[in-house]
Order: structure tokens, then sequence, then C-alpha cells
């Protein structure tokens, strides 16, 4: 029962050979490029979600942040195609490895911090103290402050990695619960409904793909352009 | 390939290039040539406009009709499932349900938001065509004004000689009234001079006469001397008297 709950996030191999890469390859797959003005209607409306988020995201940057906008969009489309991917049976979400997430966070985060300090070092060290904190608490801030700053890579990483395993855990183990009483007591439909309801909340799971991008972004606008 | 062979004889012929080895990538792509293909010499023939007939979502239409002749292709999707289950194949675990659920949830979104997508994704097509066929008849319509305002314009041209009918006549009109204001000033100024000449002769013989008078009224109130005077009026006197008499008998008659 152990080895079988997180048997799907063991990185899956082909004869030793590292079936990841290849998963992780996949998603681009599915959204076509088109070199024609009229498409078909998938590529349609992928055009115009792309076109709608960006618009959206991009918004509020000034032209140097926007420099940025191919990679932050790349990145929320990646995403949120590979999170929507694993939640078909028996699939492998890239994203739940905690290793993948940390090095899609770190050099994103880490290239904002050292834009932001390279151009212009008052403003971003002027981050690390808040206004109008009364004297004596400062060298306590500072301190604060920067474990923040620090800390958000980690952040960005695990808050992915722990609410994709957790979504796909608690689908699992509903799903064999709901496995176990189908033998025992057949009317427990009632729990296949709870399996559907969670699942359409999982499939929220897309809105974490707002929340690690938009987490991202707030964080380059920040650092960078202000 | 042939970029690389032109750096490496620059580098052997001039060695001062051989420093200039980041200028390499741009090199590269400035010299690298485009269309080396054959032109298509037909129209290429155009994409087709919908994709291949599909049942359930996933199974292509051909592969039923493949099956038809041999085997019935439900009658085989159900024995292959059924081997597969009992066989422990497939086995059920906690992802069947899963898997039940998820398919579940997709098929149900499908259905139910399915055309509405594919609505609006034709709606975004039928836009971009549209703009485009809204330039191009505004184009056309443009033009169409313009040969439309070359014709009128044409037409106009072949009635010009009304209007320049019309301006003779106007100017002539003009000068002939021109000529006659101009013979009627002649007209009165010479009417005034001769006038003025006239009333000249008028007075002076006025002048003349009245002097004349004068003079002759003159000498003969001087020529009138004192004896005659008394004579004269003494006749006046014994005139009027018999007059009176005359005229007093008169109303007694």
């Amino acid at each position: 029962m152990n080895e079988n709950l997180f048997a799907s996030f063991i990185a899956p191999t082909i004869l030793g050979l590292p079936a990841a890469v290849l998963i992780i390859l996949f998603p681009p797959l599915l959204i076509p490029t088109s070199k024609y003005l009229i498409n078909n209607r998938l590529i349609t409306t992928q055009q115009w979600l792309i076109k709608l988020t960006s618009k959206q995201m991009m918004a509020m940057h000034n032209t140097k942040g926007r420099t940025w906008s191919l990679m932050l969009v790349s990145l929320i489309i990646f995403i949120a195609t590979t999170n929507l991917l694993g939640l078909l049976p028996h699939s492998f979400t890239p994203t739940t490895q905690l290793s993948m997430n940390l090095a899609m966070a770190i050099p994103l985060w880490a290239g904002a911090v050292i834009m932001g300090f390279r151009s212009k070092i008052k403003n971003a060290l002027a981050h690390f103290l808040p206004q109008g904190t009364p004297t004596p608490l400062i060298p306590m801030l500072v301190i604060i402050e920067t474990i923040s700053l620090l800390i958000q890579p980690m952040a960005l990483a695990v808050r992915l990695t722990a609410n994709i395993t957790a979504g796909h855990l608690l689908m699992h183990l509903i799903g064999s619960a709901t496995l176990a009483m189908s033998t025992i007591n057949p009317p427990s439909t009632l729990i296949i409904f709870t399996i559907l309801i969670l699942l359409t909340i999982l499939e929220i799971a897309v809105a974490l793909i707002q929340a690690y991008v938009f987490t991202l972004l707030v964080s380059l606008y920040l650092h960078d352009n202000t | 390939m042939l970029s690389r062979v032109v750096l490496s004889a620059a580098a052997t012929a001039a060695p001062s290039l051989k420093n200039a080895a980041f200028l390499g990538p741009g090199v590269l792509q400035a010299t690298r040539t485009f269309h080396t293909g054959q032109p298509h010499l037909v129209p290429v023939p155009p994409l087709p406009e919908y994709g291949g007939k599909v049942r359930y979502g996933l199974i292509p239409e051909e592969f039923f009709q493949f099956l038809y002749p041999k085997t019935g292709p439900y009658v085989l999707g159900t024995g292959l499932i059924l081997y597969a289950l009992s066989k422990e194949i497939y086995v059920i675990s906690a992802e069947t349900f899963t898997a039940l659920s998820v398919l579940g949830v997709m098929v149900y979104g499908i259905k139910k938001y399915g055309p509405f997508v594919a609505d609006f994704a034709d709606k975004l097509n039928e836009q971009k065509l549209a703009q485009l066929e809204e330039a191009k008849q505004a184009s056309i319509q443009h033009i169409q004004n313009a040969i439309d305002t070359e014709k009128s314009q044409q037409a106009l041209v072949q009635k010009r000689h009304y209007l320049f009918d019309v301006q003779r006549n106007n100017i002539a009109m003009a000068l002939e009234v021109t000529y006659r204001e101009r013979l009627y000033r002649v007209y009165k100024e010479v009417k005034n001079r001769l006038d003025y000449h006239i009333s000249v002769q008028n007075m002076m013989r006025r002048k003349e006469q009245e002097h004349m008078i004068n003079w002759v009224e003159k000498h003969v109130v001087q020529s009138i001397s004192t004896q005659q005077e008394k004579e004269t009026i003494a006749k006046c006197i014994a005139d009027l008297k018999l007059l009176a008499k005359k005229a007093q008998a008169q109303p007694v008659m």
C-alpha cells in the first residue's frame, strides 16, 4: 500500500533510461504553431488564450520588464499544460519533483534580484527596510527582510511541489478508498462524488500556475523596476 | 558550411581577422542564403477544412470501415476489454476510479462547453477574415469612387462650351454697358460746356439790356426839365378832373 501510494511519483525509467525528459518535452507537441492567419479551432483558441494572458501579465511592467515576457509566458504555459496532463490516469507530472521546481525557481528569482542590484543598488537595498519602522527595531527587521528575500525561491519551488503532490496523493487515496468501499459497501457512491468534486478543485491546480507566475512576476516587478 | 569555409579562408589570408571570432555567428547568419529551393510551379493544394472524422473522440472512422468486412469493431473492442480485465492485464486499482472521474469530468466539460468554444474560435477567425474583407472592400470602393469622379469630370468637360458661351455673352454685355456709359458721360460733359456758354451769353445780353434800360431811364429822367414837369402835371390833373366828371355821371344814369 505504501509503495503503491507513492509509486506515481517515482521518476519513470524505460529500461534504465530516464523517460522524464520525454515526458517534459511532450507538452509543446500539444501547442502547434502555424504560419497562417486563419487556423483551425485549436490553434485559434490557444493563440487567443496566450494573447489574453500575456497582455494581462505584462501590462504592469515597463519596457525593461517586458523583455521578460517570452520567458514568463512560456513558463505559465509549460506549468499549466504539465499540471493538466498530470491529471490523466497513469501519467507522471514533472512538477511533482522538487528538483525540477527548484531548477525553475532559483534561476528566475536570482536573475531578477541580480538585475535589480545591478541597475539600482539603492532601490534594491531599500527593500530591506519597510517605511516607518521605529529605530530600535531596525537591525532585527533588516535580518527578517533578508531572510524573507532569500527564502523566496525556496517558497516558490516548494509551494508548487507541495500543492501538486498533495493533490495527486489525495486523488490516489480517495480512489483507493472507493476501491475498498466498492467491495465492502457498494452504495457508497457518494465517495465517488467526492472524488469528482475534489478533482474539479484540483483542476484549480491551473490556478497554481497563476499563483506561481504571479508571485514570480510580482517579485520581478518589485525588485527590478521600482 | 560555405560560410565556415569562408571564415577559415579569411583567417588564413588575414591573420588579424582571427581575433574577430566574436563576429563568427553574425557572419554565419549574414551569409546564409534563403530561398534555395525550387519555387512551386503549380498552385499548392489548399489545407483541408475539417479534420478526419473520429468516433468517441479517439478512434478514426477509417478504423471502423477497415474492420467491417472482417469483424464487428464493437465486438472486438468489448472482447479485448473483457480479456484484459479477466486476465488482469489491466488491474482495477485506485487509479481506475481516478481515471473514471477525470474522464467523466472531461467528457462532461467537452459535451457541455465544446460547441461554445468551437463557435468562439470560429467567430475569432471570422473576425479576422471580416477585417481583411473590409480592407479589400474599402480599397475597391475607393477606386470605384475615383472612377465615378473621373467619369463625372469627363461629362462636365463635354458641357463646358455652354459655360464659355455664357461668359462670352457676359463680357460682351459688360463691354456694351461700359461703352454706353462713357458715351452718355461724354454727351453730358459736352452739353455742360455748351450750356455754360449759352448761359454766359444770356447773362451778357440781360446785363446789356438792363444797362441800356438804366441808361435810357437815367437820361430820360435827366432830360425832363422842371418846366416840362410842371406842364405835364397840370395836364394830367385836368385830364383827371375831366375823367372824374365823366365817371361820376355814369352811375346817375
